[in-house]
């Protein structure tokens, strides 16, 4: 087979570009699963926000008060130093910082109308949280103050500490089951498609540059191999690429999640990356019968699977696009690949209702793959009609 | 002399299509994507008002004082809640088809049932913990002060008071989308190292037929390198230029008030990044892609440490190794259009400058060192 000798050959000359994606796919699934598995809680869980407390003074009513804060927030160690504060808010590694002002607690004992500073991110949904908090333990103080005359500081936070405890329980819907945690698989997986479509766009176009050279296609038709036999070891070749990059990405995961491995969801995300492997190898056969140079080869395919990932949520998760970008990415196979992805990692049953919308969406990356190829066969016939 | 060979490099560099490419289109097609995906980062961050229920029974019916708490928190421009007041079932399905958070139910306590726990779940449950335990307050004071009945306690209670005051932090909004951009220009500009490399490669008679040609030419060469250089660096200060007004202008991204700094630090990075690529290019003896893949390496792990790609990293570094952060070319021009737009003193700008120049002089004077006084027997 010559002609299949050939292809694997021209992948080995490229192998190199090749291989730093998957190096850089790898070392990035190495950090994703040394940051360990959460486990999942199957009650309600109460949400903590990270906040910076700084205090001028120390008095009953303050220790009181931070210790009800601590029940809805994380405070973080940051230096008092504007600088420091800044890139601490900035970055989010808190989101609320509080400071008590001096003399706080004995205005506020005298039932005067003192505020505790905050910076905060504007308008964040944290912010609104803490602010609850903080306000209901003040209002709470300021009603004992006002309506218990002398009351001691002591005595309030006793007070406070009884009724603060009081809490709405909190029901479950019944539906909702708790399932294996799959972030790290789904994590993978999505990221999988940008190594997997830069490997496949590198990989084919750089065969096809070969056999769609003017003079070197004339010198294989003269050859007494027959076209359709060449045709046929082409593609065989080109199927066998594909389907040996899928098989050692996705032998990746059995690495890094070898406990995960056995259960229903990741069958279906290993199916699911099988029919977005297709999608992009039609993809890349289109590419490579357009590509004319090969300098163009790496400026291609970072536009082109860079684009599709950063719209359709590889690199941001889908649910923080927009509508509208998330419109634009349906009309790409990777979009329908993640979308598909976090469906069956909550999927709880394997009913037919459920696996409907997931066959569903594999059905339409499958149509990307049947009409990105019909388009290159046209494509390739009318450049050979051309030469 | 100068201006003749500085037009004619400038013509030789901009008909190099691929450079071309590299150092202005693919910026712009990536800051483009940034903005995509990003755009909604800040919206998803900000607080909505949260869709919820009451399961409208009899016991809810008769707690006028819980009613209208939570009518008054669900009206106005800042408002909590958008509140829908509907028959049990019916809240159940809202639930189930996430058209809600969570609904409230009244029967001798008041409850909520929610699908799953998030921020948005436990913001309703810290309003809903402040009517018991307000309530609660109310009993033990009553229980502890009779006479408080009589002396506006019930007045008291629905006097609710803000206890919190905004300070700024900075002029600026803490808007953590800009970091990735401002890493990106970093990137950018190191992508200029590209240019350095072709002028070092086009100069040393070793490397390539042209510079063979220009080493026969009766001009002193480390003329004809300065000259280049020039025309290398005008042209990605121009390319960076086109990228800031895009960003600038066409993705609206915040630069702060001081644009004449933007500006200067801009140009020192197209400095930094083609004297980057030169210094790479006489150093390396190599082939051309072993040049482009050290170039390639050093500004990918720069990026990636200012926060490219996940800009908690650029904090991290920072954090945990501060030296890290000031060797790193791309943080340091990152950090400089950061501390320009949040800071509101220089201090740390300055260094980030100055760290700028020490690294652009070291570039320029060891390719100096490293590419003089070369002859060669035959070529």
């Amino acid at each position: 087979m010559p002609v299949f000798r050939l292809c694997m050959k021209i992948i080995r000359k490229n192998l190199s570009s090749m291989m730093i994606y998957i190096a850089v796919f790898l070392i990035l699934a190495t950090l994703l699963s040394l940051n360990g598995t959460k486990t999942q809680e199957t009650g309600f869980s109460q949400v903590k926000t990270n906040i910076a407390f700084f205090s001028e003074e120390n008095s009953p009513l303050i220790d009181g008060f931070r210790s009800e804060l601590s029940k809805t927030a994380n405070f973080v160690e940051v230096p008092d130093e504007t600088e420091k504060l800044q890139d601490a808010l900035y970055f989010r590694s808190v989101t609320y910082i509080i400071r008590i002002p001096k003399g706080f607690t004995q205005s506020f004992m005298s039932g005067k109308n003192v505020q505790i500073e905050k910076t905060v991110v504007p308008n964040s949904t944290s912010n609104a949280y803490v602010d609850l908090t903080v306000n209901q333990y003040f209002n709470t103080a300021a009603l004992y103050v006002k309506t218990v005359p002398g009351i001691t500081q002591e005595n309030l936070v006793q007070h406070l500490k009884t009724d603060l405890e009081n809490s709405t329980s909190v029901a479950m819907a019944a539906d909702t089951k708790a399932n294996a945690n799959q972030d790290f698989s789904v994590y993978y997986f999505n990221y999988l498609s940008y190594a997997l479509s830069s490997v496949l766009v590198l990989g084919i176009s750089a065969i096809m540059l070969v056999f769609n050279d003017k003079n070197l296609s004339r010198r294989n038709f003269c050859s007494p191999l027959s076209a359709g036999k060449i045709n046929a070891q082409f593609i065989l070749a080109n199927l066998v690429f594909t389907f040996v990059c899928w098989a050692v990405m996705v032998g990746f995961c059995f690495l890094f999640d070898y406990r995960n491995m056995m259960i229903g969801n990741t069958a279906y995300l290993i199916l699911n990356s099988f029919v977005f492997t297709l999608s992009m190898s039609s993809i890349s056969f289109l590419i490579g019968n357009l590509m004319k140079e090969r300098s163009a080869i790496s400026a291609v395919c970072n536009v082109v699977t860079l684009g599709p990932c950063f719209i359709s949520g590889v690199f941001v998760p889908q649910e923080l696009l927009s509508p509208t970008v998330l419109k634009i990415a349906s009309f790409t196979p990777t979009y329908w690949y993640v979308k598909t992805n976090n469906q069956i990692a909550s999927l709880s049953s394997f009913s037919l209702s459920a696996l409907s919308p997931i066959y569903c969406n594999m059905i339409i990356e499958a149509g990307f793959a049947v009409a990105f190829f019909a388009v290159s066969m046209v494509v390739g016939k009318k450049k050979r009609m051309s030469n | 002399m100068f201006l003749h060979i500085f037009k004619a490099r400038l013509k030789c560099l901009i008909r190099d299509r691929q450079m071309m490419f590299w150092t202005l289109l693919f910026p712009l097609i990536l800051a483009t994507f940034f903005n995509m995906a990003l755009g909604n980062l800040n919206n998803t961050e900000a607080f909505h008002p949260i869709d919820i229920a009451v399961a409208d029974n009899a016991q809810y019916r008769e707690n006028q004082q819980f009613r209208s708490v939570l009518k008054e928190v669900s009206e106005g421009d800042d408002r909590i809640f958008n509140l829908t007041e509907t028959d049990p079932q019916n809240a159940e399905k809202l639930l189930a088809d996430g058209k809600i958070k969570a609904y409230v139910t009244v029967n001798s306590k008041v409850g909520m049932t929610v699908r799953e726990s998030g921020l948005s779940q436990n913001i309703v449950r810290a309003f809903l913990n402040s009517y018991s335990q307000t309530s609660s307050a109310v009993t033990s004071i009553v229980r502890e002060n009779p006479a408080s009945l009589r002396n506006g306690l019930i007045k008291e209670v629905s006097d609710r008071k803000e206890y919190t005051k905004e300070v700024s932090g900075s002029s600026a909004e803490p808007n953590n989308v800009l970091n990735y951009f401002y890493s990106l220009i970093a990137m950018s500009c190191l992508y200029g190292g590209f240019w350095g490399l072709k002028e070092v490669a086009d100069v040393q008679a070793d490397l390539s037929t042209r510079a063979a040609r220009v080493n026969v030419a009766p001009v002193h060469k480390l003329k004809v390198f300065l000259y280049n250089m020039c025309a290398a660096i005008l042209l990605h200060f121009s390319e960076m230029l086109v990228l800031l007004a895009y960003l600038y202008f066409g993705l609206k991204i915040d630069f702060g008030l001081k644009t004449a700094l933007v500006l200067l630090t801009t140009f020192a990075g197209s400095i930094l990044g083609v004297s980057l690529g030169a210094f790479v290019s006489a150093l390396v003896k190599k082939g051309e892609g072993v040049k482009v893949a050290v170039l390639l390496a050093v500004t990918m792990t720069g990026s990636f440490l200012a926060g490219m790609m996940v800009q908690e990293i650029k904090y991290a570094v920072a954090q945990n190794a501060p030296i890290l952060s000031y060797l790193n070319p791309v943080n340091l021009l990152t950090d400089a259009f950061y501390s320009l737009y949040y800071y509101d003193v220089m201090t740390r700008y300055g260094w980030n400058m100055a760290m700028i120049g020490a690294y652009a002089l070291l570039f320029c004077t060891g390719t100096y060192f490293i590419i003089r006084r070369q002859k060669y027997a035959s070529l």
